[in-house]
């Protein structure tokens, strides 16, 4: 049987084991003498789960650990003994065996693999089979249990609200699951890079070109300083200059300036620059950007100039990350409280001398970390970058020559042909773990931020 | 202290009101400073009207140049080609049509040289690169729908290659403009609505391409990334929000999701390829890891806005289920959480329009194959909008641009749509509160 088909079959039983017990406890409270300690409802959902939730458990586990019984039995065929020692062979014959077995491939190029197809495809049905039995059979228990149990002194709401609270719990637990889970891939894949290449060669290396990685020193082809120089010069001070003083200003514009009619137009505008898929920045950045810059760039004498330049990736992620610096900067500016405001303009100040003067240094720490955020989004950015900059891993100063980033690199990097140990893809993952702490430590110090000077003015 | 006034007119600092003579306003150096300051306050106020009108004019610009070129994205240029199939004579038998075979069996007989064999005699010396090299499959679905006419001689309108589709518009090359010219006079070329672009999958021929395969691999990759976030958002935002005791478990989820929710996206893309691809051994490419790993992206959307909307129930409510004897469960499930609904809705649509932009974590799942046919299940390979349009803007051919334009207004209607739903949805919890 296959997962849906069980899945409605546990669902159907549940059902069935809901409309049971509520009957049962009808007709008890019906007889009982005093009041029952449960409504029906109560007692026909503690059925229910306990028809539904074990089955669905086992099943899962069942899920994790079969493919490796199947696997097992399927070794012990005497087919398996002509399988060859070498690891990876054995494991591709594996594989395409299984492919066979589940019918998601026709031919095999391993003459092994047409023969232990069969063996595969054998176990894996008597294991569905067995999973199938054992599931139902949960299932038929925890729910005959359940209602042997249902009677007018069963507590069932609150046994019921117990089960809810568990899988309230579990599912808040996804969230720190999840944090692990990006922790723990990242460090086991960094460390298993920084075995084949040393640490040091890798952050303070100068030459990144992973097309040539000797077999003998992995480490000199692959020091990630200019991506990171890349990443810095694009993301943090390209973009920043394009977005801090336009969200600022146009932050202060709406709130302070702006009529209520053309606020009430421009700002969902504004928004939906934020809205706007990366993939067509990116899109508009190689098609309509670069090739301008870049016309630009020979028009001012400079014959070679790339249409792959840090500028054009740096600009349109600039206007991408406004929205975010303006509706910060938006938020700490209404934060500020009136009478500060009121209280300029009453001794005479112009607006825009209360904005600078008053408005501004009492909104500084949300607006710093609201660019601090907007940088961490901005050297997070992938799509932009990878349609619009180019590969070429350079030290420049000049922004009209090409750039490259971390995130443009992991995407080469793991979208090549991959083995998956290789230096070159096991480099992907040094440098997402690199970009995860460095975003993770701008969030940090961002939120310590507003925390520390948010109450001055309270 | 007493030093000199510093502006003229004004007493010094710390000077008592009774020495203070009043500001003399009229002075030339106070209408001078008065001037300058009002100067300041103008040049301010133009240089924030200049900021948001220029974001908005670059909005507006992306939006029309996707436009332009994306509208003839959605035309495509027939020929009618004539066929004499009397004379070709296909070797194929009328049993062979009518099975599933039928697609082997005409490929099998050399409908492909007998249809350029044909543009030739039909247009005359190099006709066959008139028409696209997908032409021979709208011959081939002529044929199927109607095996009759292999018998006789037939027009079919079949797709135009690359250069002739865009001399049709005006922006070909000379000697293609003046082959349009020419066919024009017979009436063999029309430009009209491509109807295939909605019902196809990815090709190699930018002419029959199709944005069908991506927004179908879209929508179930939607579908997993909903089932799972949704209920697993909603729930732990009610257990943060409604349960849970102050403790260091609970500051411990909250700094997660938090935090997860500004980790950059590839590395959600890392996480699914390092776990989902790694180590449960899952299918590249498929739907179902996609979707799950989007999950994990969007899951923090729907907590923060979930807990927001179950924060905005009044206690009033809570307080008066609770004071009737309902219990902690029932006051939420009962009260709060219908309440709060429209608003948790609202953010989980948000959520999933940022799910439907999203690109880098499919790439590194495996997401960007070659895919030339609809997903049929949760675990085929397929592709997704955005990937797809990621895919079509690396391609050379002149014709892809078109496609790549016309696949980003497919994917901003759609996002557009989900929006407005988000607004509507949010508008009118305002108005019943």
């Amino acid at each position: 049987m296959t997962g849906p088909l069980l899945l409605f079959v546990v669902a159907g039983l549940g059902l069935i084991g809901w409309l049971t017990a509520r009957t049962r406890a009808l007709a008890q409270s019906a007889a009982a003498a005093t009041r029952p300690a449960a409504l029906p409802a109560q007692n026909a959902a503690f059925v229910a789960l306990w028809t539904v939730v074990p089955a669905l458990l086992f099943a899962l586990v069942w899920m994790a650990v079969s493919p490796a019984l199947v696997t097992a039995s399927a070794l012990a065929d005497p087919a398996a003994l002509s399988l060859p020692t070498s690891p990876y062979e054995r494991e591709t014959i594996l594989n395409e065996a299984r492919a066979l077995a589940a019918g998601s491939a026709y031919g095999a190029f391993f003459d092994q693999s047409t023969r232990l197809a069969p063996a595969f495809a054998e176990a894996g049905e008597r294991y569905r089979w067995i999973g199938t039995a054992l599931a139902l059979l949960l299932a038929f228990a925890g729910g005959a249990w359940a209602y042997s149990r249902v009677s007018p002194t069963l507590r069932a709401r609150d046994k019921v609200e117990r089960g809810v609270m568990l899988l309230l719990l579990a599912a808040s637990l996804i969230a720190i699951l999840t944090t692990l889970g990006i922790v723990l891939s990242l460090v086991v894949e960094s460390a298993r890079f920084f075995r084949l290449v040393p640490p040091v060669d890798f952050l303070f290396g100068t030459n990144w070109s992973p097309q040539i990685i000797s077999a003998r020193d992995p480490g000199a082809t692959l020091g990630a300083v200019p991506l990171f120089w890349g990443t810095f010069f694009i993301g943090a001070v390209i973009a920043m200059i394009v977005a801090i003083p336009f969200g600022l200003m146009s932050a202060i514009y709406l709130t302070q300036y702006a009529s209520p009619g053309f606020r009430r137009w421009m700002k969902p505008a504004l928004e939906m620059l934020a809205g706007v898929p990366t993939v067509v920045y990116g899109y508009f950045a190689a098609l309509t950007v670069g090739p301008a810059i870049r016309q630009i760039a020979v028009a001012l004498g400079m014959p070679y100039a790339s249409s792959e330049s840090a500028l054009s990736a740096g600009l349109v992620m600039g206007v991408m990350i406004i929205p975010f610096v303006s509706s910060m900067a938006d938020d700490s500016i209404a934060a500020v409280p009136t009478a500060m405001r009121d209280g300029s303009l009453a001794m005479g100040a112009t607006t825009n001398e209360t904005i600078r003067r008053v408005l501004l240094p009492a909104a500084l720490p949300g607006v710093v970390a609201g660019v601090l955020l907007a940088v961490s989004r901005a050297i997070g950015e992938t799509m932009i970058v990878v349609m619009a900059a180019s590969g070429a891993a350079t030290i420049t100063l000049n922004p009209l020559e090409s750039a490259t980033t971390v995130t443009k690199q992991i995407v080469d990097l793991l979208t090549g042909e991959a083995e998956f140990d290789s230096p070159k893809t096991l480099a992907a993952f040094a440098l997402g773990l690199t970009l995860f702490a460095i975003t993770l430590l701008l969030n940090i110090v961002a939120l310590s931020v507003v925390r520390r000077y948010r109450e001055a003015y309270e | 202290m007493s030093s000199a006034p510093l502006i003229a007119g004004v007493p010094a600092r710390g000077a008592e009101p009774a020495d203070r003579a009043p500001t003399d306003w009229r002075t030339q150096p106070m209408q001078r400073r008065i001037r300058r300051r009002y100067a300041a306050e103008r040049r301010f106020r133009i240089a924030g009207l200049v900021a948001v009108v220029l974001s908005g004019a670059f909005l507006a610009f992306l939006l029309a140049t996707m436009l332009s070129s994306g509208l003839r994205g959605f035309q495509r240029t027939e020929v009618t080609l004539s066929i004499d199939f009397a004379e070709i004579s296909l070797p194929v038998r009328p049993a062979q049509l009518a099975g599933p075979g039928a697609d082997l069996a005409l490929a099998g007989a050399g409908l492909q040289n007998a249809v350029s064999g044909a543009a030739d005699t039909a247009f005359g010396e190099g006709g066959a690169d008139y028409i696209a090299p997908s032409a021979w499959l709208a011959v081939r679905d002529a044929i199927k729908a109607d095996p009759s006419i292999l018998r006789t001689r037939v027009a079919i309108p079949v797709p135009a290659s690359t250069g002739i589709d865009l001399a049709a518009r005006g922006e070909g090359k000379p000697a293609d403009e003046a082959v349009v010219a020419r066919l024009e006079g017979t009436r063999l070329i029309s430009t009209g609505f491509a109807a295939d672009f909605f019902t196809g999958a990815d090709a190699t021929d930018p002419g029959a391409v199709g944005i069908w395969g991506a927004l179908k691999g879209s929508l179930m990759t939607l579908a997993v990334t909903l089932a799972l976030a949704f209920p697993v958002g909603v729930l732990s935002a009610v257990y943060l929000e409604e349960y849970a005791p102050r403790n260091r478990w609970t500051d411990g989820i909250e700094v997660s999701i938090n935090n997860l929710a500004a980790v950059p996206s590839i590395i959600f893309g890392l996480l699914g390829l390092a776990v989902f691809l790694g180590t449960f051994g899952l299918p590249r490419s498929a739907p179902i890891v996609g979707g799950m790993t989007l999950a994990l992206m969007i899951m923090p959307v729907i907590v923060i806005a979930s807990r927001n909307a179950i924060r905005a129930v009044p206690p009033s409510i809570r307080d008066a289920a609770l004071g009737i004897g309902a219990s902690r469960i029932q006051v939420v499930f009962h009260h709060v959480l219908p309440i709060a609904l429209p608003g948790i809705l609202t953010g989980t649509i948000i959520g999933m329009a940022r799910a439907l932009g999203e690109t880098a974590p499919l790439l590194m799942i495996g997401m960007r194959a070659f895919i030339a046919a609809p997903p049929g299940g949760f675990t085929d390979p397929a592709t997704v909008l955005p990937v797809q349009i990621f895919l079509w803007s690396d391609e050379v051919g002149r014709g892809f641009v078109e496609k790549t334009s016309a696949a980003i207004l497919v994917l901003l209607a759609v996002l557009l749509a989900m929006n407005a739903l988000a607004i509507i949805l949010r508008n009118r919890y305002e108005t019943h509160r």
